[in-house]
């Protein structure tokens, strides 16, 4: 009797013991396209448990790979994938550990590693034989700011342009960097011009936490500042957010379209004299001669998410394209058709998906 | 008010009902001054409570995650080896663990969870693993079960020391030394622990180390008992512990971070024995202190730093030795400073009462009953009954059900910016039903169990992309344990057999998708076999896959594999005297060099060793 009992539990741990072997099914891997000329990248973050990762869709919305570069690559990116350059045949891929990832655009074979001489990058811009990183340095420290120049023949950092605090987004026109400076871990209103000829900086006033850029058809810069909103201090803290219109001959201020007190648009894109930007889960737009803020939307985003937080956006060819961000899981693309105004295609991305890119 | 005539009635019925016997006091003060398991024992007999004895606590000079590990159903997650490692108690998450320190609860303030690899296993005489909600007697944060760090006074004449050294694989140093003596009247112990890792193991299969991954710790204990009179007891319990690790980058991305820790633990018990009754006040201070270095380099640190001071009276009464209730008041003051979180306050006051009922040989049963106010929310009132039936000599039942709570911490309250004034804390009931067979050879544990969870505190980004807490999602665990224990010898061969196996099903029940880190599967089991001077063992842990993100896809980027691992030691005894023995230990981690990750990106070490020398005079 007492055998028999024994015999049977050991029996019952052992079924138990065998059985975990068969409960996890490897899901199978994407084949990699191997041919990503004609279509969108997503950079995905990723958080301290996953890797960031970069998710391609052809233009044709039909064809979606996600974790591209460690499907080429057979590695991973690193943790905290900040953003993508494009310069010539190579994409420029910016990792926040101190990484830049130099890979074929049209293949994603990676060709060089840069990781030496930045320290928390976050954007890159090209002007000539040179790249321009901004590089917040610590975070902590407000004076350690800098723009890493690296000689695109040998991928070294040769020099670097100290600037303010939290320099974030860099566009290159006309031998000239524009630097948006978000502020990092603070808050800062300054747009930095610096020569390339002379590494000589110029400073625009602008509304607080400048981030996004872009030139419009009369080649201006229009700066996309989301203003202060430290809700949790005692009492809260707000700045007006706007959208300032630059005059890059004279770095002139043209027009400053300011929002209401308590609007915060973090997003902004342009195409074909529309500026449109997102407040609120809601896309607005205006034509870039207008001197007024719009006072309807032209859709509202319908994100499937428990928990939405809209991360990013572009535009082309009257298609909207949107990130719902999630840090826990795979993120959402939201895309949209600005002639009919509705949306055409959700997809699951990468993790943490923020900025999206036409290849 | 009605649940309390209930209570009151019962009382009465079975002190009038009963018959009296009597236990010597000898026995009884006896075990109320030298077990500080008693307590856990008798108003929690319908509780499934595992006790890990000296015997194996001081196999090695592990840390408290490797043993509960190895030797308990609980699952660790570990920020790669010897850094932050959290328990997950019944697939419930790192705060839900609550972890009594001689009977105060450590948990911290700031994030409500203890850190098991800042425990030396070996400072502590027992270690005792309760399963189940017991908010009622332990707390905010027992929701999955509670584990107890006992440290016991040793109230006769004695003079014994223990020293071990270790050295291992990685540059890892220990030392270890122990002192106890004391008589009748007064007993004393101090221990004192280094422990030193340079911690670069490779990681396999690839040209890379585990850089940046250096920790280095100093524990100190040391407890006085002294009988002021035959029936005034004085007590106090100390423990310090500063710790400096470096913070490992992942398979990824590299790390420049570095993190201190200082916790400091005192406590002051008064015990006054009676025929009937005994009485305890007790004073504790606590304070934990963190700063984090985003850069090793750098000076630039952000710090906290928590403190709180209790004062607890426990008054336990026996009517007839059938009937024991217990009452306990607890006032706790707490106070924070910060860099991200200011300088927050909190005072709270608890109220409990606990009885336990024996019926007879076969059946024993209790009722809990617990009520906290405190300053910066509203606590639930919390309850529990549980009972134990003895079928047979061979066979008991015990069942329990329980509600439970978790309070919100100071990071989440208070963290600048995120910080959500408005949380409520986590309520939770739980029932379990458990079986034990006890063939002598061999002993057969079984529970099932049940856990629902409301409002539970979630760090989300919000719509601005800020991360804040938010009491937010609902969660159940069901499940299932098995523990097996068999002894053999013949001759002067004695093998001994444990095994613990789990299955966790814990489900967001607004997704119904599996929580992450949580396994469906874990099993561990050991065999040790003693010949004369001679002792070796054999463990073999094996962990089923887990997901790391919500929506629970199966792929490398969003899940871990399940593992398994194996640990060989062997040790010999020289015993050159009667006071002096010698022993040389050796072990083996990683026998099968197996590559695995407990917590994604973070890739555990490669095989390793260690020699350990152990004088005991």
């Amino acid at each position: 009797m007492k055998l028999s009992k024994l015999a049977f539990l050991a029996l019952l741990i052992g079924t138990i013991f065998t059985s975990c072997e068969s409960v996890d099914d490897a899901v199978e891997q994407e084949e990699p396209l191997q041919s990503y000329e004609n279509g969108i990248f997503i950079s995905g973050e990723g958080s301290t448990s996953v890797s960031g990762s970069v998710s391609f869709l052809s233009n044709d919305l039909s064809n979606l790979e996600n974790e591209v570069y460690s499907n080429v690559n057979d590695e991973l990116l690193g943790n905290y994938f900040q953003s993508i350059g494009f310069n010539g045949d190579l994409a420029y891929l910016v990792v926040d550990s101190g990484n830049i990832v130099i890979v074929n655009r049209s293949t994603f074979e990676k060709q060089e590693i840069i990781s030496t001489g930045l320290v928390t990058p976050r954007y890159i811009a090209f002007s000539g034989n040179r790249g321009y990183v901004t590089n917040w340095g610590d975070p902590n420290i407000a004076t350690d700011d800098f723009i890493a120049v690296i000689n695109l023949n040998s991928n070294i950092v040769e020099t670097i342009i100290p600037v303010d605090e939290g320099p974030e987004q860099v566009l290159a026109k006309d031998g000239k960097l524009y630097v948006s400076h978000k502020g990092g871990f603070n808050v800062n209103n300054k747009i930095s011009v610096i020569n390339v000829s002379d590494d000589t900086v110029n400073t625009i006033i602008v509304n607080d936490a400048p981030d996004e850029m872009i030139f419009d058809a009369s080649g201006n810069l229009i700066v996309l500042s989301s203003g202060k909103n430290l809700f949790w201090e005692m009492p809260p803290v707000e700045t007006e957010a706007s959208i300032t219109k630059i005059n890059v001959s004279d770095n002139s201020i043209l027009s400053n379209l300011v929002f209401p007190v308590g609007s915060h648009p973090s997003l902004m894109a342009y195409e074909n004299g529309t500026i449109y930007y997102i407040l609120n889960d809601e896309l607005y737009g205006f034509q870039d001669i207008e001197t007024t803020l719009p006072s309807t939307s032209l859709l509202s985003l319908d994100p499937t998410s428990t928990a939405p937080f809209m991360y990013g956006m572009s535009v082309k060819n009257d298609r909207l394209f949107v990130t719902d961000a999630s840090f826990t899981g795979q993120s959402e693309l939201l895309i949209y058709d600005l002639n009919l105004m509705i949306k055409i295609k959700t997809l699951d991305v990468a993790l943490g998906a923020s900025k999206i890119y036409f290849n | 008010m009605k649940k309390n005539s209930l209570l009151l009635l019962i009382i009465i019925n079975s002190f009038c009902g009963l018959a009296q016997t009597t236990m010597t006091d000898s026995i009884q003060k006896l075990d109320v001054v030298t077990l500080s398991d008693v307590k856990l024992k008798k108003y929690n007999s319908g509780f499934k409570v595992s006790i890990l004895n000296d015997s194996i606590i001081n196999k090695s000079t592990s840390s408290l995650t490797r043993l509960l590990a190895l030797n308990s159903n609980i699952y660790f997650k570990e920020f790669g080896s010897g850094m932050l490692s959290s328990p997950s108690f019944r697939g419930t998450n790192s705060s839900q663990t609550a972890v009594m320190w001689n009977g105060i609860n450590i948990n911290s303030q700031l994030n409500g969870q203890t850190d098991f690899n800042n425990e030396i296993a070996s400072n502590y005489s027992s270690i005792a693993i309760r399963s189940g909600g017991g908010s009622v007697q332990y707390g905010s944060g027992a929701i999955g079960g509670s584990v107890h760090l006992n440290n016991t006074l040793k109230f006769s004449n004695h003079f014994e020391n223990n020293l071990r050294i270790a050295y291992g694989s990685f540059n890892t140093e220990k030392i270890n030394y122990l002192l106890s003596t004391g008589n009748s009247k007064w007993t004393t112990s101090i221990g004192l622990s280094y422990l030193d890792s340079k911690n670069d193991y490779k990681f396999l299969g690839t040209d890379r180390r585990n850089e940046n991954g250096a920790f280095n710790s100093v524990n100190l204990t040391a407890n006085l008992g002294y009988f002021i009179s035959e029936n005034n007891i004085l007590k106090l319990y100390h423990n310090s512990y500063t710790g400096n690790r470096n913070l490992p980058g992942t398979i990824a991305s590299a790390s420049r971070e570095k993190y201190e820790s200082d916790n400091l633990r005192s406590l002051l018990e008064w015990t006054y024995l009676s025929k009937n009754y005994n009485s305890k006040l007790k004073i504790a201070h606590l304070s934990e202190t963190y700063r984090y270095f985003t850069n090793t380099d750098s000076n630039l640190f952000s710090f906290g730093k928590a403190r709180s001071l209790i004062v607890k009276h426990d008054f336990d009464y026996t009517f007839s030795n059938v009937i024991n209730v217990r009452s306990v008041l607890d006032y706790t003051n707490i106070k924070g400073i910060g860099s991200s979180f200011g300088s927050p306050k909190r005072d709270a006051f608890s109220a409990t009462l606990i009885l336990n009922h024996k019926v007879g040989d076969k059946l024993n049963y209790g009722f809990n009953i617990r009520k906290d106010y405190t300053t910066e929310f509203k606590s639930p009132l919390v309850l529990s009954a549980d009972a134990k039936y003895d079928v047979s000599k061979k066979y008991t039942i015990k069942l329990n059900g329980s509600k439970n709570f978790r309070v919100p911490t100071f990071n989440d309250l208070y963290w600048q910016p995120g910080g959500n004034l408005d949380l409520k804390p986590e309520t939770s009931y739980q029932g379990d039903l458990g079986q034990i067979l006890d063939l002598r050879a061999a002993t057969f544990t079984f529970n099932a169990y049940y856990i629902r969870t409301s409002n539970m505190i979630q760090w989300r980004p919000n719509d601005s992309g800020l991360w804040s807490p938010i009491n937010v999602n609902n969660a159940e665990s069901y499940g299932t344990e098995l523990e097996f224990m068999a002894k053999h010898n013949f001759a002067s061969h004695y093998f001994n057999f444990k095994a613990n196996y789990s299955y966790t099903v814990s489900k967001d029940l607004d997704t119904g998708k599996q929580l992450v880190y949580v396994p469906f599967h874990k099993g561990n089991t050991t065999l040790t076999y003693n010949y004369k001077k001679v002792t070796a063992y054999y463990q073999h842990n094996i962990i089923g896959g887990v997901f790391t993100t919500e929506d629970n896809i199966n792929s490398s980027f969003f899940s871990l594999d399940p593992y398994d691992v194996a640990n060989l030691g062997f040790s010999y005894t020289f015993a050159s005297n009667l006071d002096t023995n010698y022993s040389l230990g050796l072990e083996a981690n990683n026998i099968y060099n197996k590559y695995y990750e407990n917590v994604a990106l973070r890739p555990m070490p490669n095989r390793n060793y260690q020699i350990q020398l152990t004088i005991k005079f």
